[in-house]
């Protein structure tokens, strides 16, 4: 398997990133701005910087055909920027939040996006053709505290969200006029705006960091911060679900997860790089980690032998033993913020981007 | 006479200027509750709590520890009175304490292999806190402001007969120390079986021991 | 005595490790404030519950852990009225000099010697492992210095028998203190 392709584009920790449809362009942000990066051959060159919010950009994405960009802040504001031959020119939001807003995604439709906030409202965008701007509805109950993470159902009308009231929870984003009927499925028949289909608590509880529709839309995957993942097989309205499996790890919780295909699910977070899950309704497992062996930088030729003494006095008082450990042995260097898909054939994820707090973007075989 | 004389007390006092005003606002984050953040629990009273601690005791006698461990690991006390709370640790110490250190290991990995292992040494993982921070604590700060007689929380050695008449401020410090050697050495077995996700969990569950 | 130390600070070590998994979190309460959730105590859903690890009754870490906030309070070793003496002056010593230590917390919470606050932008932008070791050789030194210290507070005391003058006395005692922390003040290079 080819080795990851390890692009270190700064140093400061990168809050989310998203590639164009061409994957060409790549969007990264970066404190209060969100920089633009272009594919020159191997590498990634600063191309263009979008500056606009006044404090940390928290999300980024990029729809893909529209090649509008959606940016959002703890400035309390959501930007869209429309690609213009002058540059991206930005349009305020109407967000009507009064607190940080903490994540964004465009629906696959691309009418629409959810933006995440610690108001504890989830704010659904839309364009309004008659003022000529982008005005939101509220999804409010029941959430009762900041939304860290969204994902779009592939209809564009559910949306899942995550919070630190350590909920995950489904609800209906069916806007009048902006969407079409959804077909009646595992989540619910009727789906007016704000019906909840469905809420999920550990029992050790955890902020949920992430969470995923599996490519058909109809399992629910969450990561929370008990280091669990958690995977819901619903069964239709108003019913309780056919399954919830839940596997806690022996590891550090997971901020980011990707479904690949209806049978694996791909996580990393604190412990700074990813991992496999594989399973179905029946049972998940944790199958490995992503990262090769021989992907890790070598310390055969540089490990010193420490004379036994040393070594046992250290692990007596240090109870480590010390080396030279300013590196991590694996490639992203801090907590793994931020995996999205790359290349996808059909429902499968080919490659996928990771990126994190030490400033690296990855892109990784899957 | 003069101006002063028309002000009361209260209205002196600037107690006023402290008043949370976060508290008082029924929508504010400060009154997020707590209680929507685990299931239901079912509550557990002290009588039962002692009739476990019987049960467990007599699996220690019989030989079983690894059943007795499990025993009172499967049925925490989440909720319940600061006694029944005191006096399940005070079981699960007893437990942890009859077991040989050589033992640990293997009775740990025995229990995490198992349906529900996991779950067990998650509340292992709780208990071994708790007992460093209430045997600790003791003596000097005080952590909870309980007014729960403190003494069932000591781990105090088994009585040897001798009175130590004015004993030596270290000697008891000998003892917890002791004890919480037991405690260090099974914390250093559960996360070296069960992982630092063990202690994750330990920290974001609000079924608290 | 070792044999006791070596599990204690392997247990602050695995505990620290797993309460430093920080994210940056925007304050609910105050509107486009970022602030130590630990601090602040606004929010009581972000904040963990908080972990307590002790060697004995007069040497023990607390941890409390939130979602962009650590607080870690250490209790040192006290065995006398000196040792006591000696750890009150250097805690004051090196909280005096808070801002070179980045982490460290001005005011020890109640019932410990001495506090760290770590927060999102520290394991930002220092390796999570690095500052995991160095609360622990914190708290290995700490003891070392302690009883080298009692040590020349006895010579101290002992220069007092000579009728040294006290002025010098106190110079040195502070040369001594000023010694050891600056050895602590430059740990993240």
């Amino acid at each position: 398997m080819a080795a990851p392709e390890v692009h270190h584009l700064f140093h400061n920790p990168i809050a989310d990133h998203s590639f164009s449809a061409d994957r060409k362009t790549l969007a990264v942000a970066r404190e209060s701005n969100v920089e633009l990066y272009g594919r020159v051959g191997k590498a990634f060159k600063l191309k263009d910087e979008l500056k606009g919010h006044d404090k940390t950009v928290t999300s980024v994405d990029i729809a893909p055909n529209s090649g509008r960009i959606v940016t959002c802040s703890q400035d309390r504001n959501a930007l869209v920027w429309e690609p213009s031959p002058q540059g991206y020119k930005p349009t305020l939001v109407l967000l009507r939040i009064n607190r940080a807003a903490t994540f964004v995604r465009w629906s696959p439709s691309e009418a629409k996006f959810a933006v995440g906030s610690g108001d504890r409202v989830i704010a659904v965008c839309y364009f309004e053709e008659e003022n000529d701007w982008w005005v939101s509805k509220h999804l409010k109950k029941p959430i009762r505290s900041t939304i860290t993470t969204v994902a779009w159902h592939p209809n564009s009308v559910l949306l899942a969200a995550g919070s630190t009231d350590a909920h995950a929870r489904v609800f209906s984003s069916f806007i009048k006029g902006v969407d079409t009927k959804p077909e009646p499925g595992v989540w619910g028949e009727r789906l007016p705006f704000n019906t909840v289909c469905g809420e999920y608590l550990n029992n050790s509880a955890g902020w949920v960091h992430a969470v995923g529709f599996s490519p058909s839309g109809d399992a629910l995957a969450f990561a929370a911060h008990d280091s669990s993942i958690t995977v819901v097989y619903p069964s239709g309205a108003d019913e309780p679900p056919r399954a919830i499996v839940s596997i806690n790890t022996q590891l550090m919780p997971f901020m980011s997860l990707i479904w690949n295909g209806e049978g694996e699910i791909i996580a990393a977070g604190y412990d700074c790089e990813a991992y496999r899950f594989k399973g179905g309704e029946g049972g998940w497992q944790l199958s490995g980690t992503l990262e090769a062996a021989k992907g890790r930088p070598a310390l055969g030729g540089g490990d010193r032998e420490e004379s036994a003494l040393n070594m046992f006095r250290q692990m007596d008082l240090k109870g480590k033993v010390s080396k030279d450990d300013t590196q991590l042995k694996t490639v992203h260097q801090n907590t793994v913020t931020m995996l999205r898909p790359y290349e996808t054939n059909g429902e499968r994820v080919t490659k996928f981007s990771s990126s994190g707090v030490d400033g690296r973007l990855v892109i990784w075989n899957a | 006479m003069s101006i002063i004389q028309q002000h009361t007390s209260a209205s002196l006092s600037d107690a006023w200027r402290t008043i949370n005003i976060d508290a008082l606002t029924e929508d504010s984050s400060v009154n997020f509750d707590t209680s929507t953040l685990h299931p239901p629990l079912p509550e557990t009273s002290e009588s039962e709590v002692r009739q476990l601690a019987q049960q467990v005791r007599q699996l220690l006698r019989g030989g079983d520890a690894e059943g007795a461990l499990r025993g009172c690991l499967e049925m925490p006390v989440y909720n319940g009175s600061d006694l029944a709370k005191e006096a399940h640790l005070q079981t699960v110490i007893e437990v942890l304490q009859s077991i040989k250190a050589s033992e640990m290991t293997p009775m740990l990995q025995r229990i995490y292999g198992t349906p529900g292992g996991s779950e067990c040494l998650d509340v292992l993982m709780k208990y071994l806190y708790k007992g460093m921070a209430t045997t600790s604590g003791s003596s000097s700060s005080s952590s909870g402001g309980g007014s729960a007689p403190r003494t069932p929380t000591r781990m105090t050695p088994q009585q040897t007969g001798f009175s130590q008449v004015g004993a030596r401020p270290g000697a008891a410090n000998e003892s917890t120390g002791a004890a919480m050697s037991v405690l260090l050495s099974w914390h250093e077995k559960a996360v070296e079986i069960a992982g630092l996700g063990c202690i994750t969990r330990t920290m974001t569950d609000w079924r608290r021991v | 005595m070792s044999q006791s130390l070596r599990p204690y600070l392997q247990a602050v070590r695995t505990s620290l490790s797993a309460a430093l998994c920080l994210s940056n979190f925007a304050s609910q309460t105050a509107e486009r404030h970022n602030v130590p959730e630990i601090e602040a105590q606004t929010s009581p859903e972000v904040l963990l519950a908080p972990l307590t690890i002790a060697r004995n009754e007069n040497e023990r870490v607390l941890i409390e852990p939130s979602i962009n906030s650590i607080r870690v309070s250490i209790k040192i070793k006290q065995a006398d009225e000196i040792e006591h003496i000696l750890v009150h002056k250097f805690t004051r010593f090196l909280t005096q000099r808070a801002e070179s230590f980045f982490i460290l917390r001005r005011k020890p919470i109640k019932g410990y010697d001495i506090s760290f606050l770590i927060t999102n932008f520290h394991t930002e932008e220092m390796l999570k492992h690095k500052l995991v070791d160095f609360i622990i050789q914190f708290m290995e030194e700490v003891d070392k210095e302690i009883s080298e210290m009692k040590l020349f507070v006895s010579s101290v005391a002992l220069a007092r028998w000579f009728r040294w003058p006290p002025r010098l006395i106190i110079k040195q005692l502070n040369a001594r203190a000023r010694f050891v922390a600056e050895s602590f003040l430059t740990p993240f290079d």
